[in-house]
């Protein structure tokens, strides 16, 4: 036996982040996003004065909004909380990526736009990719 | 997971306890003997699963509650998600670390 596996603890003492990165995930992000652009299709493709319509439509713009801050406040855990320094090393366009991503949950706030929608799907994509990447 | 023995060493894994302890440093730990104090750093059984031994910084002591924090909070799992541990959990206080060589020093 040499001197290291002599020297060596036979005990470990864990000094870890494990629950916070075990619940870490960017799907209820993507969730949020996908159900931003499913209320930005069922707005725009609203009719109909009549009282159900309407409460239809209102319900679509209140979901839509409703999901939009999730979204936000779901990236912002991710970026604040799960992403390391050492991470935005390897992905220098880290931040850049979060800022848009967040602004584009503001934009679908103030808009009805199923393109910004659609940007919104993509950034968060692209987060989830880079989130999947680091687990690896 | 009790250490019959007054002293015993412990291997850390993980960096919540940076910049005082490493990931990969070798510590001796004097089992405890009173009441674990404010400030000190100590090793305890994890309050989720008992085989399993943490090591973190006590936070604070009321009563026979003990809050443990991690020296890099960003990084730590510790009272802020499983809230303050029994006094008794509290099984050791490491007071050197003796590997690697070039980090040999006493546990402030």
């Amino acid at each position: 036996m040499d001197l290291r596996s002599l020297l060596a603890p036979r005990l470990v003492a864990h000094a870890h982040c494990d629950i916070p990165c075990g619940i870490y995930d960017p799907t209820p992000a993507k969730i949020a996003a996908d159900t931003v652009a499913k209320m930005v299709e069922k707005i725009t493709g609203a009719g109909g004065t009549d009282e159900a319509s309407r409460n239809t439509f209102i319900r679509s713009v209140a979901v839509k909004e409703e999901h939009a801050q999730i979204c936000k406040k779901e990236l912002l855990i991710l970026w604040t909380d799960y992403f390391k320094p050492e991470h935005l090393e390897k992905y220098p366009k880290l931040h850049d990526t979060f800022w848009k991503a967040a602004k584009l949950c503001s934009k679908n706030k103030q808009s009805v736009d199923a393109k910004a929608a659609a940007d919104l799907q993509a950034a968060v994509k692209e987060i989830a990719d880079i989130f999947w990447a680091t687990k690896k | 997971m009790r250490p019959a023995t007054l002293v015993f060493r412990v291997a850390v894994a993980g960096g919540s306890m940076e910049p005082t302890f490493r990931d990969g440093d070798w510590l001796l730990v004097r089992r405890l003997s009173g009441p674990p104090r404010a400030g000190e750093v100590v090793v305890a059984t994890d309050p989720r699963e008992p085989a399993r031994l943490l090591v973190k910084r006590v936070g604070s002591v009321a009563g026979h509650r003990v809050t443990v924090h991690g020296d890099h909070p960003d990084e730590s799992t510790d009272s802020r998600q499983f809230g303050p541990i029994p006094d008794s959990a509290v099984i050791g206080r490491p007071f050197l670390r003796y590997a690697p060589l070039r980090r040999i020093g006493f546990v402030k």
